[in-house]
């Protein structure tokens, strides 16, 4: 009767969503759909690993690490989330490892008054270029390679959030939820990790 | 209205600096929105600083994806042969 309640109650916190069938027939004995979850997240996997990291070979293991996490894992999978989230989490943990294995660095915390305008009067001036004209005309290479840069210098603590949020276009409740951190430390680190990048750019412009 | 020399010190400023991400994602209440954008109405380097905050969050969501390099694609298709 126990056993019952579970299981109606684990029904409905299903989380439905565009993988859901895939994902069932795939647990049902269908393997050869495994493909079709590769065909879908390899490259989003990839770029994730590419910001996370910021060398290719590293951004290529971990997207065979991750696959090869989800394969072995897969028929545990509860839908207790969004398959996205559950792959994004493993990818996480990933990358986690992987640096820790690599070059360590401690991770710092940034406080909200390293970005305090130190110069007001600056921030009073006419609105930047960068700020003021098209994004299209704004993103030439050259930024594009600045703002990865600049994101690969975050502490990697700040770079998932950041990546996670304004990159994979995951919620503040799903990158809590990813990374096991609460709502609020998310909003936290997500502001410091783009004022910090916020900073970068003034300094590149300034520099022009 | 802040003139330049005391925009450090306003206390509304500082307040609107630590929201300013919460409010461009629309997370915050409706009266604290409110009082947002009565602050930068009359607050240029408010304005400015939220405009330049606005600009960073699209330009991070302008930047796309790379193609799979075919190295690992083949290293895919390999393990997925493995498994079957």
């Amino acid at each position: 009767m126990h056993a019952k309640a579970e299981s109606n109650k684990s029904r409905k916190n299903r989380k439905i969503d565009q993988d859901t069938a895939l994902i069932e027939a795939i647990n049902e004995g269908d393997h050869d759909l495994f493909a079709e979850i590769v065909k879908r997240y390899e490259r989003p996997l990839y770029n994730f690993g590419l910001k996370m990291c910021g060398e290719q070979r590293d951004a290529e293991d971990i997207v065979q690490e991750t696959f090869l996490n989800v394969f072995r894992y897969l028929k545990d999978f509860r839908f207790e989330t969004k398959f996205k989230n559950w792959l994004y989490r493993i990818a996480t943990s990933i990358c986690i490892k992987k640096r820790r294995k690599s070059k360590f660095a401690p991770d710092h915390e940034f406080s909200l008054e390293d970005f305090i305008p130190r110069d007001p009067a600056a921030e009073a001036d006419q609105l930047p270029k960068w700020a003021a004209l098209p994004i299209d005309t704004v993103l030439s290479e050259e930024l594009y390679n600045k703002l990865e840069e600049a994101i690969l210098e975050l502490p990697e603590n700040y770079r998932l959030v950041l990546v996670l949020r304004d990159m994979e276009g995951f919620s503040t409740a799903e990158t809590a939820q990813i990374l096991n951190l609460t709502p609020a430390n998310v909003k936290v680190r997500l502001h410091r990790a783009r004022l910090f990048l916020r900073e970068k750019l003034k300094g590149y412009y300034h520099e022009q | 209205m802040s003139s330049e020399s005391d925009h450090k010190h306003n206390a509304a400023c500082l307040e609107l600096f630590a929201k300013l991400s919460e409010y461009l994602d629309q997370e915050l209440e409706a009266d604290t929105c409110e009082k947002i954008e009565q602050h930068l109405k009359e607050c240029p380097p408010c304005r400015n600083c939220l405009q330049t905050l606005k600009r960073t969050v699209e330009l991070c969501k302008a930047m796309g994806t790379k193609p799979v390099p075919s190295e690992l694609s083949r290293r895919l298709r390999s393990m997925l042969e493995q498994l079957r």
